[in-house]
């Protein structure tokens, strides 16, 4: 599984050699930058239409005046469904590969057992809020207590309010991870924008510990 | 039904992979990246020509046991095959990508047994770290 370092080599902002702080400094150019840069910068212009400009790759810096590119909130999602590949090549087998919270499921045949996944209730981490029963899809959830993520609402700078938690369900998760946060980073406007998102259901805790289920099976239409 | 659950049973193969992938936005162990699978915690191998075989322990799941067994040829695993699965009945209901979360509001000690895993903003997966993780290590995957 050398595929997720690599991942980690090109897109840690943490590192100040990898291609994304490079890029983000202006010391090299997407041409330049291994071809994963441009598909993920791709990823995050569409992330940014489609949120309206809530969840963005190029952020103001806080302390600065220049512009921060921070590609986490698109990579996590993307890499581990990259990865998820390995093993789906594999004849037979049903999986769910996890990464922190985040997970794809897959179910050799379509009619296989499904995945049961149980969202985790954000304000007491020793509980479950609902359950998900998915064979082939993913599952993703964005809130507060990521660790070490501040999720801001991109369009003001400012931490969302209202909102504890949002679960997306998809048959993506490079997309699901993407929608999880930018519903989250809406705050109050989570689960009408992700009620509006095609292909996707999924759970909102609001903070006074009330929910929102989003979507309607076999209403809902594909990408 | 019984018929189709029985076909299911004989074809489906059960391997759970988790990763310990931390993102940048872990901290100071952002470098670190894991790959492990639950099964256990003890591995054997054994090698003939090219592959290895890699045999991971015993996992515990919602449909029973599982145990699963990869070879690895090169750098690659080459196929995954269970040696123990369980015997219990799947439920037949068409559940698909976008199924709706049914809200339960419970403990996951209660639930634990019906839960296969954990999707939430504090999830790490550490605790789930165990067996196949040696078996891939093993194989330097």
């Amino acid at each position: 599984m050398a595929e997720l370092t690599e991942v980690d080599r090109v897109f840690s902002t943490y590192r100040r050699d990898s291609a994304i702080s490079r890029l983000g400094r202006g010391e090299t150019t997407i041409e330049a930058c291994p071809p994963e840069v441009a598909e993920v910068l791709e990823l995050g212009r569409r992330a940014a239409e489609r949120s309206g400009g809530a969840f963005r790759v190029w952020r103001d810096d806080p302390h600065g005046e220049a512009a921060r590119l921070d590609t986490d909130g698109v990579v996590k999602g993307w890499a581990v469904q990259r990865a998820s590949s390995i093993v789906r090549s594999l004849p037979g087998t049903d999986f769910c590969l996890s990464a922190g919270g985040d997970m794809v499921c897959h179910t050799a045949s379509p009619k296989g057992w499904p995945w049961r996944i149980g969202i985790e209730d954000p304000h007491d981490v020793t509980r479950l809020k609902a359950t998900v029963a998915v064979r082939r899809g993913a599952v993703a959830t964005s809130g507060f207590a990521q660790r070490g993520t501040h999720i801001v609402d991109a369009r003001s700078g400012h931490v969302p309010t209202g909102v504890a938690s949002v679960t997306v369900v998809s048959d993506l998760l490079t997309w699901a991870d993407i929608d999880a946060t930018s519903a989250f980073a809406m705050g109050q406007e989570a689960a009408e924008w992700l009620a509006g998102r095609p292909g996707r259901s999924g759970l909102v805790v609001w903070s006074d510990g009330s929910t929102a289920t989003v979507g309607h099976e076999g209403v809902i239409t594909a990408v | 039904m019984k018929r189709i659950v029985t076909a299911a049973l004989s074809t489906v193969t059960t391997l759970v992979l988790l990763f310990g992938y931390h993102t940048s936005t872990s901290g100071p162990l952002a470098t670190s990246s894991a790959t492990s699978v639950i099964s256990g915690s003890s591995t054997s191998d054994s090698s003939t020509g090219d592959s290895s075989s890699f045999t991971g322990a015993v996992a515990q799941t919602r449909w029973g046991p599982v145990q699963v067994q990869i070879t690895v040829a090169g750098s690659k695993v080459s196929d995954v095959s269970v040696i123990e699965y369980p015997s219990g009945n799947g439920k037949d209901e068409e559940i698909n990508s976008y199924a709706l979360p049914i809200l339960i509001d419970e403990t996951k000690q209660s639930q634990s047994a019906d839960i296969d895993m954990v999707s939430g903003a504090t999830v790490t997966s550490e605790g789930y770290l165990q067996s196949l993780q040696s078996a891939l290590d093993e194989a330097n995957l």
